[in-house]
């Protein structure tokens, strides 16, 4: 990411900086704080994992949460269902949602854009149908309470850093991927799809990739959605929660790295803010995004890294 | 090198081209000619993948590649210029070039190493060969158009090819940019051996770098010669150069 | 849990009949979506929201008029004309200003205005349940093979036909119409001939809303009238907006059929899962025809 170029030296200040205060945090914190920066820590994951089909590879991801409720149910179902021990749900749980990324993925991507994200619409809610009804295996509509979470991490400070740390290894891991080859070719696919195919590029195979990280990590949010809520319900994964997350990166600015976990940053907290004052939370968020879409639709983040390079900024086109 | 057989293609009812023969052999530069609408980019479309033919052959090197999808026609070593610009416009003009040199070292689906170190080399000796390398870091979107035609050329080298298609390469330009590509041109035929397939309505540029000339009038090849049989042929003068040189 | 085994002949063609008055709401709604979609090109998300307004509209007008028959006729005029005006309104004042941008952020935006539409009818209406009663004529039922048949449900098929006939007949009839299959087609072109394409737009916005709108009223007496009635019926919409066929009008018939039968006739076989069909029926035709049943204009 060049765009980030001209301030490495002062990311790593500010990296230190996070090191040092995020896990001194619960010797001041309340548990209400602690909870809500685990959930910044979930939600921004998301977004993120997310972001890495929707900026860096330009593919209509629509229902990216159904990844995030197959991860998180697939976890929570190992966890009550079975004797087996909780790590291994932990573990396998990403995996089952990169297998459903894996066939959805086969059946979309053949897709073009607009049709590619209704599609999935269609088959995510297919997967929210499911779940919503069968009630004997996934409780229905009102999900599973009380998963037992392991000890260790279960307290408000336990998942708080086992929060932490996951949201932390799993940023690292695709910001390797977003500068690795295949991610300046997802870009490339991103920017001009058929230019790509023209020097030698699979771009249907790409976009499959693509899916299947999105989908991995979106099932890594789910996983440590359980271990913050203890609890899974369908409504996770209703395509109303998937815009809201694409309604972050947005806000944060979908070309760059950091820019989805701002948004989820500012968005849960706005929401837990607005929260005590109006029930009408969701009038202030669509409020929000109109101005967004009308004012800032690079986001703050890509406005902020645009006005530092200011020779680009001119150039960059107005559409996403 | 690329043989093209009696290719054919309508879109819905109407024949873009309706029967066109071609043949390049190594090291040639061929150009295609014809009016607005005679078929020449729908032939290069057929020829690189992004269209497929409905009737004809194409063979590159002895292997029929009509109807392949684009990747594979560039992993043979076709590699081609659009009419319009045709760039990665968020990338630098560093990373564009990259990308299609990655490409061609299969590299993209490398999930874990940093490309920063990969394809430096590569990358840097196309952008220097065409004088884009002070522009390096700058994001492609924002050169001048004459600069964007440019790097335009320089992706569809990044993947070494053997034969170079362009469509309309100084469409647009001016005078001074269009001499500086004829002189690339020479270049990479000079120096990387390369076999270039062009089409241009500027004939003066035609006339003085082809070997040899294909006329395309409505989907058909009706000529097909060196410059002086071209420019001497009564059909020719007829349907398309007699109207301009008079 | 096990499908019941005990499917008689008359059940099933009464479940049949549910499923095409149900269809007739589908259509109502999705077709509106349908127009929207492929002359504007707008994936538009508070087409529910719409849906929702018309059916509150239906319920205060009705119940201002005495509540009587009376009321749910003359409710059935003004709340969809009431929908059409708000989308008037927000057409010329927002979204003739975003028409040149992205798919993406024309959906989102329709999504913004769907919390905002969603959260004022909460504001205005509050959060509980509202029901309406049929107006007399229509209440009660028929006979048909020996079990009850709504006579609303009856009234809702014959809705349904004119609807369609009216749809054919403006797009296919009236210079509006022709103007906006072409618009659908090719913008540019209209444009060049000389033809106000804002205005064009407008219309055909105004009248995609009207039938969400429409929709809404003629729901309105047969189920609860509720906040989250908006976000169901628009995922059902664009469902069968995409299986048949982005844009097509007899596509958005067809593909309202599918969605309706499979659901009331799903309820015989397998009650507990009967949600489930539906989505599934789009799933496999989308599987086999990627671009939906009937030509897309896109």
């Amino acid at each position: 990411m060049s765009i980030m170029g001209s301030m490495s030296q002062k990311r790593w200040v500010w990296g230190l900086a996070l090191i040092i205060v995020l896990p001194a945090l619960p010797l001041f914190l309340s548990r209400f704080y602690l909870y809500l920066l685990a959930l910044i820590a979930v939600t921004g994951l998301l977004a993120t994992s997310l972001n890495m089909v929707l900026g860096f590879g330009g593919m209509y991801q629509f229902h990216h949460t159904v990844f995030y409720g197959v991860g998180a149910y697939a976890a929570a179902l190992m966890l009550t269902k079975t004797g087996l021990t909780p790590w291994l749900g932990f573990i396998t749980a990403p995996f089952v949602s990169a297998m459903f990324g894996l066939v959805m993925g086969l059946i979309c991507v053949r897709l073009s854009k607009l049709y590619f994200g209704m599609l999935q619409i269609s088959l995510g809610s297919l997967v929210w149908a499911i779940v919503f009804r069968w009630y004997s295996f996934t409780g229905g509509d009102d999900g599973i309470h009380g998963v037992p979470i392991p000890d260790s991490i279960s307290s408000a400070a336990g998942s708080y850093y086992f929060t932490l740390a996951v949201t932390g290894a799993s940023l690292l891991i695709m910001w390797l991927m977003v500068n690795s080859p295949f991610g300046r070719t997802f870009q490339a696919v991103r920017d001009n799809p058929q230019r790509c195919e023209a020097i030698g590029v699979n771009v249907k195979r790409h976009q499959l990739v693509g899916l299947i990280i999105a989908a991995f990590f979106g099932g890594v949010a789910g996983v440590l959605f359980v271990v913050v809520e203890k609890s899974v319900f369908p409504d996770m994964m209703f395509w109303t929660h998937s815009l809201e997350i694409l309604i972050m990166c947005l806000l944060g600015g979908w070309y760059t790295f950091l820019g989805p976990m701002l948004g989820a940053a500012v968005m849960v907290t706005l929401r837990s803010l607005v929260g005590i004052y109006t029930e009408y939370w969701t009038m202030v968020l669509g409020i929000i995004l109109m101005l967004l879409i009308f004012f800032l639709p690079q986001g703050v983040l890509g406005f902020l890294l645009d006005k530092l390079r200011p020779d680009n900024s001119a150039a960059r086109p107005e559409e996403v | 090198m690329l043989r093209v057989h009696e290719l054919q293609k309508s879109f819905g009812g109407f024949m873009a081209v309706t029967e066109a023969n071609l043949a390049v052999d190594q090291g040639e530069i061929i150009a295609v000619i014809g009016p607005n609408g005679a078929g020449k980019t729908t032939l290069f479309n057929l020829i690189t993948g992004q269209l497929k033919p409905d009737k004809g052959r194409i063979t590159f090197k002895g292997q029929d590649i009509a109807g392949l999808p684009a990747y594979r026609v560039c992993r043979l070593g076709i590699s081609r210029s659009f009419q319009i610009v045709n760039i990665f416009s968020r990338l630098t003009v560093f990373e564009n070039v990259q990308v299609a040199v990655l490409a061609y070292l299969k590299r993209t689906l490398n999930l874990l190493r940093p490309v920063k170190h990969l394809a430096i080399r590569e990358t840097k000796d196309i952008l220097v060969n065409f004088g884009l390398m002070d522009k390096a870091d700058r994001t492609s979107g924002s050169l001048s158009y004459g600069d964007q035609k440019v790097l335009e050329m320089a992706i569809a080298l990044g993947n070494r090819p053997e034969l170079l298609i362009l469509d309309e390469p100084t469409a647009g330009m001016s005078a001074e940019e269009t001499a500086g590509v004829i002189k690339l041109i020479h270049r990479m035929t000079a120096d990387l051996g390369l076999t270039i397939l062009f089409c241009e309505h500027d004939m003066e540029m035609v006339f003085s770098i082809s070997h040899r000339i294909m006329v395309m009038q409505m989907g058909r090849t009706i000529v097909e010669g060196t410059p002086d049989e071209v420019k001497n042929n009564p059909m020719v003068q007829e349907a398309y150069l007699g109207g301009e040189e008079e | 849990m096990e499908p019941a085994s005990n499917i008689t002949v008359t059940a099933l063609c009464q479940q049949v009949l549910v499923g095409l008055s149900r269809t007739t709401i589908l259509f109502i709604v999705s077709s509106g979506l349908s127009l929207v979609l492929g002359v504007l090109r707008i994936p538009n998300i508070f087409h529910g929201s719409l849906y929702m307004i018309g059916a509150f509209l239906t319920y205060s007008i009705a119940t201002y008029f005495g509540g009587g028959s009376i009321g749910f006729w003359v409710a059935l005029i003004l709340a969809p004309a009431g929908v059409a005006l708000l989308s008037l309104a927000l057409e010329r004042g927002v979204f003739s200003r975003l028409y040149d941008r992205e798919h993406l952020m024309l959906l989102l935006f329709t999504f913004a205005m769907a919390l905002v539409l969603g959260d004022l009818v909460k504001l205005i209406w509050g959060s509980d349940y509202r029901s309406l009663a049929a107006p007399m004529i229509l209440q009660g039922s028929f006979l048909v093979m020996g079990l009850p048949f709504p006579r609303y449900s009856l009234f809702l098929l014959i809705v349904g036909p004119v609807v369609a006939f009216g749809l054919w007949f403006l797009t296919n009839k009236t210079k509006i119409g022709k103007i906006s299959r072409a618009a659908a087609v090719d913008m540019e072109m209209v444009g060049a001939v000389g033809i106000n394409v804002s205005w064009v737009f407008a219309s055909v916005f105004v009248i995609g809303c009207f039938l969400a709108g429409l929709g809404g009223a003629l729901v309105a007496p047969t189920q609860n009238i509720s906040q989250g009635m908006g976000h169901n019926i628009i995922i059902e919409a664009f469902l069968i907006v995409i299986m048949g066929g982005l844009g097509n009008i007899w596509g958005a018939l067809l593909g309202a059929a599918i969605f309706g039968l499979t659901d009331s006739v799903g309820i015989l076989v397998w009650p507990q899962y009967a949600i489930v069909f539906p989505y599934l029926s789009v799933v496999m035709v989308l599987l086999f025809r990627p671009k939906g049943l009937l030509k897309s204009v896109w």
